[in-house]
């Protein structure tokens, strides 16, 4: 079964653009002041997870 | 509507760029994808007291919170480390609060003629045969297209209008700061003074800093490197830095911000009809995350180089080059430096920071150069000489 891919929970994303700056796919665009993953594009390789600094972003999992 | 240049983003290094270029005769539009101009904020809020002649920020002076006379350095087992300003040479420093200060700049911009369109999310570029002739962007439900000849790209950390003109931006998870900062009130900690906390349980490969804002009232934040980081570490770290500091406990926050600070090395910074700046351009000093001075910097040459482009209506890489020499030549050397003492103090367990603080406590920094440096912690840890042989070399570079 593949990966789950990263997802952000935009209740809590503060818009610093560190997970943006680090995709190895440029698949995170800022929407709204909201990092938004697109998911086609994202390969599960858990970076961006790793780098937010609050945990806004999780590998799969619940959207809110 | 066609334009001279097109800056996205409006922080210090955009309305820089953007105001030295429409001094110089240029027809500039900025554009901002928030709906107000520094806000949120993204930085510690600290800066040297260089910038105090900086023309564009002499319209008030409003932007400054408090005034630093130094810092003090705290390794692992609480040794500290004392920059004061008067001993140094060292740069005095202000806490800035950067909203204002982002303001100040861009309307110091508009005042020299730069247009500001906020709203509006640049979203790719605009080519015709390969030549990049303007950007698309969405201003609200809006798909806009506004065509100009060259492009800045001032749009920070995660700046894509490199990628969109080929240049890799990508930053490798080791040269990534991810931070969070609390804005405190009701705190007790020493003014006067920025201060530096080290450790790998404080913050992995980074460090925590308190910025005091005067009034009971101190930024308190971490970086910790990214590719030593878990996800939420940062902000995890900070709490529990703020729980065990007696000055720090009682505080309430009134802000809280996450941030990421590219501590990278120098890149490529111009194509035809495009130039990079700021955060964009990785200006940012690798030991310290500070990026401002160098936004400012090559912001002043970034808009002077354009302006001599459209004087001469010519707007390739080779008309643009300059600007990347001028800055280069400004502060890519120590960059370079910095980046590889950075890679150095990697290597460094607590034991050897510790070392290294015992070492320093009470060396004169009147006389800081690299080989007396050396000597000092040598002489009274010998063995931290083979860790810091490197240094010599690097001195050199």
């Amino acid at each position: 079964m593949a990966k789950p891919k990263a997802v952000v929970h935009e209740k809590k994303c503060l818009a610093c653009g560190g997970c943006i700056s680090v995709c190895p796919q440029d698949a995170i665009l800022m929407i709204a002041s909201k990092a938004t993953i697109y998911q086609e594009k994202c390969i599960s390789c858990g970076i961006c997870v790793k780098t937010c600094p609050i945990g806004a972003i999780s590998e799969g999992g619940d959207k809110k | 509507m066609k334009y001279d240049v097109v800056v996205v983003g409006s922080g210090p290094a955009g309305s820089v760029t953007a105001g030295y270029a429409a001094k110089a005769g240029a027809k500039v539009l900025i554009l901002e994808r928030r709906a107000e101009v520094g806000v949120p904020v993204l930085c510690g809020e600290g800066i040297s007291k260089n910038v105090d002649n900086f023309e564009m920020l002499k319209g008030t002076r409003r932007w400054i919170a408090n005034n630093m006379d130094g810092a003090r350095i705290y390794a692992p087992d609480g040794t500290r480390v004392t920059l004061a300003a008067e001993r140094a040479g060292n740069e005095a420093g202000y806490v800035i609060y950067r909203d204002i200060f982002d303001q100040t700049l861009a309307s110091a911009a508009v005042h020299w003629g730069a247009e500001l369109k906020l709203n509006t999310n640049v979203t790719g570029l605009l080519t015709e045969k390969g030549k990049i002739t303007g950007v698309k962007a969405q201003h609200f439900e809006e798909e806009i297209e506004i065509k100009t000849d060259v492009v800045v790209g001032a749009d920070g950390v995660e700046s894509r209008i490199g990628k969109w003109a080929g240049i890799n931006t990508t930053l490798k998870p080791i040269d990534l700061e991810t931070c969070a900062q609390y804005t405190l009130t009701n705190v007790d900690v020493e003014d006067g003074f920025c201060h530096f906390y080290l450790g790998a349980n404080v913050a992995p490969g980074g460090y925590v800093w308190i910025f005091p804002k005067g009034g009971g009232v101190a930024n308190v934040g971490i970086g910790v490197l990214s590719n030593r980081s878990e996800s939420g570490l940062a902000l995890r770290l900070l709490d529990k830095f703020i729980d065990s500091h007696p000055g720090l406990k009682q505080g309430k926050p009134i802000r809280l911000l996450a941030g990421a600070d590219p501590v990278a090395e120098p890149i490529q910074t111009v194509r035809d009809n495009l130039i990079l700046v700021g955060d964009a351009a990785r200006q940012v000093d690798p030991i310290t995350g500070g990026g401002l001075t160098h936004a400012l910097e090559a912001g002043k040459i970034a808009g002077e180089t354009i302006g001599k482009a459209v004087q001469m209506q010519r707007f390739d890489k080779q008309t643009l080059l300059p600007y990347e020499t001028e800055w280069k030549k400004a502060f890519a050397r120590k960059l370079k430096r910095n980046y590889m003492v950075k890679e150095l103090f990697l290597g460094f367990d607590d034991k050897t920071l510790n070392k290294l603080a015992d070492s320093l406590k009470d060396y004169n920094f009147n006389e800081i150069n690299t080989l007396g440096l050396i000597k000092a912690l040598a002489a009274k840890h010998p063995t931290l000489l083979g860790k810091l042989l490197p240094l010599i070399k690097i001195s050199t570079i």
